[in-house]
């Protein structure tokens, strides 16, 4: 049920015929997990909390840096040198004190990452690693979460939405790696991206849209273009091919 | 028979600046080889040393992903080939 202030906080989205209040409700119910609280992270969990999410995670086991400052803009001048997920909490509490924020300052692995996403209904990617992304991937078809794909380099950036055992998942779409690198980046790619993200979630709670199932959005800053690729769930993924779900 | 190949924003500085290059083969393979005689620099940005492609770049024929054919895929006339890289930064 909403208050009298969420109805009046909310009123622009909710007259979205769209979402409306019971699309407001799903929102204020639902749970979402966030990796990473950097370029891809701020974005996302600002406009996320603005729409009124009922509670957000977010994890990083960062701490702020001066070179982070072009992009992630959850963290300010006076942050550097303080825990990412703290200094991303503070600010999101500020945005919108009626959701729940909570911060984890760990490092996601193996060993934690089912304990961490466990009650969660979404997972959202916005790592700095594919190893990791790889092993949120595998945790989010696991427990059959749908996890939420979004990656950035210079002017690019890429977007894909997964749900476990009816799309492509990211080891159907990324068979490689790359080594975890310092990458070139200019603030609004993972502001194009994370507020991409951050629509996919949106649209998934509420139930409405078309999501970017089997689709990988990439966008290209520089030439100004999105281009939609076609990709398919590989039935002999190390991952997902096992995994149906009706 | 011409294959447009749509290059990569990371890939450009070794096709003169070209976004867009014409190649001619009757497979991805022969495709990306043409593009290389055209422009040798772009190999090793691609191809292992024993010719297969590299495990971050996947090719898209016509905005669908070539895998698992990859190389061996067939292309026929006025199809467009993309080079994607894999990124992962956040």
């Amino acid at each position: 049920m909403l208050t009298i202030d969420e109805l009046e906080r909310y009123d622009r989205q909710i007259m979205i015929a769209n979402i409306g209040k019971e699309g407001q409700e799903k929102l204020k119910r639902a749970r979402v997990f966030i990796a990473g609280t950097g370029g891809l992270g701020s974005p996302l969990a600002i406009y996320l909390t603005a729409a009124g999410v009922g509670k957000i995670c977010v994890v990083d086991h960062d701490r702020v840096e001066l070179s982070n400052l072009n992009r992630q803009i959850l963290h300010w001048d006076e942050d550097v040198g303080k825990k990412k997920a703290a200094s991303a909490t503070e600010k999101l509490k500020k945005i919108n004190h009626e959701v729940k924020i909570e911060a984890i300052e760990e490092t996601i692995t193996d060993t934690n990452v089912f304990q961490l996403i466990a009650d969660f209904d979404v997972i959202v990617d916005a790592m700095d690693n594919l190893p990791t992304r790889y092993l949120l991937n595998k945790a989010a078809i696991e427990k059959n979460i749908p996890f939420f794909h979004g990656a950035v380099y210079g002017f690019e950036g890429r977007a894909m939405t997964i749900l476990p055992g009816k799309t492509a998942c990211l080891r159907c779409v990324y068979r490689g790696d790359i080594p975890k690198e310092k990458f070139p980046v200019i603030g609004v790619t993972p502001a194009v991206i994370g507020c991409i993200q951050a629509t996919e979630v949106i649209k998934y709670i509420v139930g409405i849209g078309e999501l970017l199932k089997n689709r990988l959005l990439i966008y290209d800053g520089l030439d100004m273009k999105f281009t939609e690729f076609k990709v398919k769930k590989d039935p002999q993924c190390e991952y997902c091919g096992h995994v149906r779900k009706g | 028979m011409s294959i447009e190949v749509s290059i990569h924003q990371a890939l450009r500085h070794l096709t003169n600046g070209q976004a867009m290059v014409k190649v001619n083969g009757n497979t991805v393979g022969q495709c990306l080889n043409d593009l290389v005689n055209q422009f040798p620099g772009i190999k090793p940005k691609v191809f292992d040393k024993k010719g297969k492609l590299l495990n971050y770049v996947d090719i898209y024929v016509n905005l669908e992903s070539s895998y698992p054919e990859e190389l061996a895929m067939s292309v026929k006339d006025g199809d467009r080939l993309h080079i994607t890289l894999i990124i992962a930064g956040g």
